[in-house]
């Protein structure tokens, strides 16, 4: 048997974004992100990740601030995912702010990768 | 670290929501058409009716026309809800009047989608853009026409029924 030996995969994670409360990786050869957040370490995907993005954006945390009747909890469910989170709302703002940072990283790259690889100088 | 974003999808994000937001006024438009089409038929307006008939289908090609095209760039095209459209309309006049101001729309839509492709250097999506903005010329060419018609050849006597068969026979052929 012929084994062709290519470059080895090293599946290492690389650092997007952390704060004290949570921290998102990107595993290039998975093609995804891992979130460690609450206590759990969540595999997105692309669409995942923007879907999880949208769901944390859309909570409204000044009316929730303000409602003392709503109980302290929202639930994150992100349809076709297999991630759900349930979070006070001081976990919402930190998730936000995890998301965020990760959100400005990543175009950082994407304009990194341009000026580095990709535009003809 | 790959640009995993990138590799993915040709389109950002913003521009992605943009152009969905784009196929669901297009889809909008084209029940808009089609409740026109209705009313001006139930009201003897025959040409009229034709007229709408066929821009409801026009507006429907171009609803497609988005939506395959976020889907080739590797976004995710949202089939739309459309609810409340207007199905009663004071007068013949007033079709024509809802008809343009929904086209102005529509062109100020595409030119908000246009604006914020530049300012991302999206030049593919500002490229595809370009047939929508010449279409809007012709969209609101017609509709703008139509409503001429009312002023020069008037509404008393028999000018509805004149105006309407002069609907029949809009058309925008500009070479430029
Ligand atoms: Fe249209
Ligand atoms: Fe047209």
């Amino acid at each position: 048997m012929v084994t062709t030996l290519t470059t080895p995969q090293t599946n290492t994670w690389a650092d997007v974004f952390a704060t004290a409360k949570g921290a998102v990786y990107q595993s290039d050869a998975d093609r995804c992100w891992y979130v460690d957040f609450a206590g759990k370490v969540a595999k997105f995907d692309y669409r995942c990740l923007l879907k999880l993005k949208k769901a944390v954006y859309n909570v409204n945390i000044e009316a929730k601030l303000l409602n003392v009747k709503d109980p302290d909890v929202e639930i994150i469910f992100i349809c076709a995912c297999d991630h759900t989170y349930i979070l006070t709302l001081l976990q919402i703002i930190a998730l936000k702010e995890l998301l965020e940072g990760t959100f400005v990283m990543l175009q950082l790259n994407s304009i990194l990768q341009d000026r580095l690889y990709r535009i003809a100088v | 670290m790959k640009d995993l974003i990138r590799i993915r999808s040709l389109i950002s994000a913003d521009v992605e929501s943009l152009l969905n937001q784009q196929v669901k006024k297009e889809a909008t438009s084209s029940s808009i058409y089609l409740a026109m089409a209705s009313w001006c038929n139930r009201n003897g307006f025959d040409y009229s009716s034709e007229y709408f008939f066929k821009q409801a289908e026009e507006e429907r090609q171009h609803q497609l026309k988005f939506y395959k095209y976020i889907l080739d760039m590797g976004g995710n095209a949202i089939s739309p809800d459309v609810t409340g459209i207007k199905q009663e309309y004071n007068s013949f006049r007033e079709v024509f009047e809802d008809a343009l101001d929904q086209e102005v729309s529509v062109t100020q839509s595409i030119k908000n989608i246009y604006a914020r492709c530049l300012s991302e250097q999206d030049y593919v999506t500002n490229e595809f853009l370009n047939w929508f903005l010449k279409e809007q010329r012709e969209e609101e060419y017609k509709a703008r026409r139509a409503l001429e018609l009312f002023e020069v050849i008037g509404e008393e006597g028999t000018g509805n029924w004149e105006i309407d068969k002069h609907v029949g026979k809009i058309k925008y052929d500009s070479e430029a």
